[in-house]
């Protein structure tokens, strides 16, 4: 028994040391469990440890290791998964498809061309086997290699007969012996348990069942993900099932502002979402709105100090922008606004300068749209043009509605407009204006009005001496006499009618009005 | 040199051409080829007789001998094909004690289609045309060879076994050639039975002074011809073809005996020619035959082809007709063989009796015209196992006369069937053996000589088809209807 004892060895744990006063059964267990309690009690229990030992090691011996009948047999793994990929069939043939590269199926005996039938038949026919036991012997001795030689020889060629029988009958021998061999070993086979069957996700596995590619139980989130909100792609899912994406709620910059408006509190809307009508009513005062807006800008920056109002685009600049705060600065550091001001906007980041700013210093930006949230920003002007965002999907047979504030209003009238400014004047007052200047200049003597009237011809120098309104109204009535004249030229008539309406004419305008001297013909037939 | 046999090519050729018979290429292969392991089956008893194209089969009025010494012949005798892309499907070599045969490996069922079971292409066979201008195919001659000058002075009409043996010895002689390696398969000369080779003894054996005749001065011309251009000036490359007479006869008997003609059409020439085909020559003889040759243009190759809509069992011999409806001294002279059931022997009757054809057709229930008469089993009993080749040579050379619906009168029949019967007895009686005598013959030298066998056979056979004669006459003696 000692020297069982001794020879005893852990395989674990490297216990070694022990080794002569414990005997283990290497493997058990509660090995390390014994020697704890064996070490404990040591003088007393040797008789009853080596006792049980010795029933351990009976034991060991009695159980037979099942083992397989031959060593070495490795079982290959196979598992009936059915392939990754889906298998279709060919139209044309109607058998699998190849997986890739797949050509045309080569059509059947019928179709094949003249003689490829025949070369197919020779290719297919197997070689012959066999070894020869002569050599040929190239012409020199035909007939060498018959078998069967003369009659002379026939003695021979029956020895040769038996012999070639014989290998073949050793042949069929072979095939009896390998029977009896398959029970002929006295091993006992137990049977075991059977194992536990598999099931959900590890069945589906085994029979190739559509199965996800990680075990559900098994399966752990992703970590150091970001969460929907963060992530800048924004692969939000729609809030409730819809049947399409059409179905959403289709962003409109007015409605957007408009909800933007009424969460920084400017416009007091019914619900979470504008509605039509108060859309269509910010669209008519949407101008006014931003006036509104920024007026309130102003406002605030005159109510809260520069420093205050601009470190709302200096995300770096912590410190107490109040007036008090900035006023003890001053204080304290001598630094005057504008020097705090710089400081400040030494932290600004480059981005930050250029929300800030704007790309154009001209256009007053609208500071609700400067502040608006990410995906109001997107709804309206889209995102980022690299990586587009899902919500920048517009509807390509929206009618876009450009009616402004004033759309109710009639087409104004441009002249009126106009005059109202000062670009245009009308023709009156043009003409006031004009002859305001040409009176200035003008001023005819009565002499030349009688020179005018002297230059008459000579018939109706009775009537030349009257009055001019006379001769007017007579050269009216005269000069209905050359009808013919006054028929054919219209202008005439007109230049006529227009020196009658206005009463005081002088001279020289009357001079401008008529077409040449025959103007001044009035009157000849008056004495008739 | 003409003998009073011709000895040149008989009219009936092999005219395996696509016009006259309906068969096609490319059936659909039979992809075994396989040396059978197992040599005890149930071949049926083939004493297949002598070697160079041995010989028939006979029909059920054998005994049944025990089975086979059939062995299957050397691999290599297919490897040395197969590598040169000829192909047999479905077919095994077999090699008995009388030669090679070419036996069935698988059951057939009787198809529509011919059935390809062997095809040997062109590069194999040696072939001259038969007519002038010679053409080889292969053309292994060279050009300055003092052979082409051989075989330039043969007689175009007659010697077309000489060239043949020519060509043969020459490529015997030819390196990597195909021969060279085939020879060695050929029957030697000692197991050689063309009687080329037979001796004087052997010759007066015969019974037959015609047949022997022939054969002398067979035998004479080609010893003359290869005195003629193996004389002892000749240069060394004649001389090693044919260094003795003996292989020079050996080669004309091999040409003879294996020689196969045909019409081929190479391009778009066709022409008659002298062939010696490889493996197609191990096909033994059959007046019943279930195979032919086809020659398939368009990858020159030759198909030995199973006839359509014949059953064919395994282990059944593949025979082919060689001579069409000739008599046994022509295959004797030719081959080297005789059969005692050739349905075209002759008979010479020289007495004026004559039996009522109609009536003796009807009782052993032959059918078919003259040229083609069979038994018709459907309408005879099943047992009946009489009439076979020899009944029928006999209902054809026997004198008979046929008038439209004239009856036989029966006292008339019997007399001339008396007549008839009696002159075979004539005949027989001239004989100096009787045909026990010859079988005991036979049986008590196991050893003989090839050509002393064959020679003894085909008297005994010519016995045995003139007693088969009597026979058949007695029993239409008797079944005559009254």
């Amino acid at each position: 028994m000692a020297s069982v004892s001794a020879t005893w060895f852990y395989q674990d744990r490297g216990l070694r040391g022990i080794a002569s006063a414990d005997a283990f059964v290497t493997g058990k267990p509660y090995s390390k469990n014994f020697q704890s309690s064996f070490l404990g009690s040591f003088p007393a229990g040797i008789l009853q440890v080596r006792f049980h030992l010795n029933n351990s090691q009976r034991r060991a011996l009695l159980l037979p290791c099942i083992k397989c009948e031959k060593e070495d047999e490795s079982f290959k793994e196979v598992s009936v998964e059915r392939p990754p990929y889906y298998s279709y069939m060919d139209s044309t043939s109607g058998q699998l498809e190849p997986a890739s590269g797949a050509r045309a199926s080569i059509p059947g005996e019928e179709y094949w061309p003249e003689g490829t039938a025949s070369r197919v038949r020779a290719a297919r026919a197997p070689e012959p086997t066999g070894k020869s036991l002569g050599s040929p012997s190239y012409g020199k001795n035909p007939g060498s290699r018959r078998k069967y030689k003369t009659s002379v020889a026939a003695s021979e060629s029956s020895n040769v007969s038996l012999e070639s029988s014989d290998p073949l009958e050793s042949e069929s021998s072979v095939d009896t012996t390998e029977e009896p061999n398959a029970f002929s070993s006295d091993y006992v086979v137990y049977e075991t348990e059977p194992e536990q069957e598999e099931t959900g996700y590890g069945l589906d596995k085994k029979l190739g069942l559509p199965h996800p590619f990680i075990d559900p139980k098994v399966k752990k989130p992703i970590e150091n993900t970001l969460s929907i909100e963060e992530q800048w792609w924004n692969w939000k899912k729609p809030e409730k099932e819809q049947w399409s994406r059409w179905q959403r709620r289709r962003p409109d910059s007015e409605t957007v502002f408009l909800k933007a408006m009424a969460e920084t509190g400017q416009v007091k809307i019914y619900g979470e979402h504008p509605t039509l009508t108060e859309t269509s009513l910010y669209r008519a005062r949407r101008h006014l709105f931003k006036e509104e807006r920024l007026r309130a800008e102003q406002e605030r920056l005159e109510r809260i100090g520069p420093i205050a109002y601009y470190s709302e685009w200096v995300k770096a600049w912590k410190r107490d922008t109040s007036r008090e705060a900035v006023q003890k600065h001053f204080e304290e550091t001598g630094e005057d606004e504008n020097t705090q001001l710089i400081e400040m906007f030494c932290h600004q980041t480059d981005r930050e300068y250029r929300v800030m700013m704007g790309t154009d210093v001209r256009i007053p930006r609208d500071p609700l749209a400067m502040r608006m949230k990410e995906d109001q920003i997107k709804q309206i002007w889209g995102g980022d043009p690299v990586y587009p965002t899902v919500n920048y999907i517009q509807d390509p047979d929206e009618v876009i509605d450009f009616r402004g504030p004033d759309f109710h209003e009639p087409t104004p009238s441009m002249l009126a407009y106009l005059k109202e400014h000062g670009k245009i004047i009308s023709r009156e007052e043009l003409e006031k204006t004009l002859a305001n200047e040409k009176t200035e200049e003008l001023e005819m003597t009565d002499m030349d009005e009688a020179m005018a009237r002297a230059v008459d011809i000579g018939e109706d120098d009775d009537e030349g001496e009257d009055s001019d309104v006379e001769v007017e109204e007579e050269a009216g009535e005269k000069i209905t006499r050359n009808w013919s004249v006054l028929k054919s030229t219209p202008e005439l008539q007109k230049s006529k009618e227009k020196p009658k309406k206005e009463n005081p004419l002088s001279l020289e305008e009357a001079i401008d009005d008529s077409e040449n001297l025959t103007d001044f013909l009035l009157d000849f037939e008056e004495d008739d | 040199m003409a003998s009073s046999l011709p000895l040149h090519h008989p009219t009936h050729c092999f005219i395996s051409n696509p016009k006259l018979k309906s068969f096609h290429h490319g059936c659909s292969p039979r992809p075994s080829y396989s040396f059978a392991t197992d040599i005890q089956n149930h071949v049926k008893p083939i004493r297949a007789t002598t070697e160079t194209p041995p010989y028939p089969i006979y029909q059920s009025t054998q005994v049944e001998e025990s089975l086979s010494e059939l062995e299957p012949a050397d691999p290599d005798f297919y490897k040395i094909g197969y590598v040169r892309s000829m192909r047999a499907y479905g077919i095994d070599f077999k090699e008995g004690p009388d030669g090679f045969g070419v036996y069935a490996a698988k059951d057939v069922e009787p198809l529509r289609r011919a059935r390809v079971i062997m095809e040997i292409p062109l590069e194999l066979m040696l072939t001259i045309s038969q007519k002038l201008p010679w053409m080889f195919f292969p053309d292994i001659i060279p050009v300055g060879h003092p052979i082409f000058d051989i075989i330039n002075s043969t007689n175009p009409q007659t010697d077309w076994d000489l060239r043949l043996a020519c060509l043969l010895l020459y490529a015997f002689d030819r390196e990597n050639n195909f021969w060279q390696l085939y020879g060695d398969f050929l029957p030697s000369a000692e197991e050689c039975t063309s009687l080329l080779l037979a001796t004087e003894d052997d010759l007066l054996e015969l019974q037959d002074a015609k047949l022997a005749s022939a054969m002398r001065e067979q035998q004479h011309r080609a010893l003359e011809f290869w005195e003629k251009n193996w004389h002892s000036g000749v240069p060394l490359k004649i001389k090693r073809l044919a260094p003795d007479p003996e292989r020079f006869i050996w080669a004309v008997g091999i040409a003879q005996s294996r020689c196969i003609n045909m019409q081929l059409r190479i391009g778009a020439l066709v022409q008659d020619s002298n062939m010696l085909i490889p493996y197609a020559d191990m096909l033994n003889h059959s007046f019943q035959p279930n195979c032919f040759f086809h020659w398939r243009f368009k990858d020159r190759m030759l198909e030995v082809m199973i006839n359509a809509g014949q059953r064919i069992k395994k282990g059944d011999p593949m025979t082919v007709d060689y001579l069409r409806g000739q008599k046994n001294d022509m295959f004797m002279q030719r081959y080297g063989f005789s059969s005692s059931v050739n349905p075209w022997d002759v008979i010479e009757f020289r007495s004026n009796a004559r039996i009522h054809l109609d009536s003796f057709l009807s009782v052993f229930n032959i059918s078919g015209l003259p040229e083609e008469y069979y038994h018709n089993s459907r309408l005879s009993n099943d047992g009946d196992t009489f009439v076979d080749g020899a009944v029928i040579a006999a209902a054809r050379t026997i004198p008979t006369w046929s008038d439209g619906d004239v009856p036989p009168i029966p006292s008339m029949e019997r007399k001339a069937v008396k007549e008839l019967q009696e002159e075979c007895q004539q005949m027989l009686a001239e004989f100096p053996t009787t045909s026990e005598e010859d079988q005991k013959v036979l049986d008590s030298m196991p050893e003989a000589r090839r050509t002393l066998e064959a020679v003894i056979k085909y008297r005994l056979h010519r016995k045995l088809f003139i007693e088969k004669a009597i026979q058949a006459l007695e029993i239409y003696q008797e079944r005559i209807l009254f």
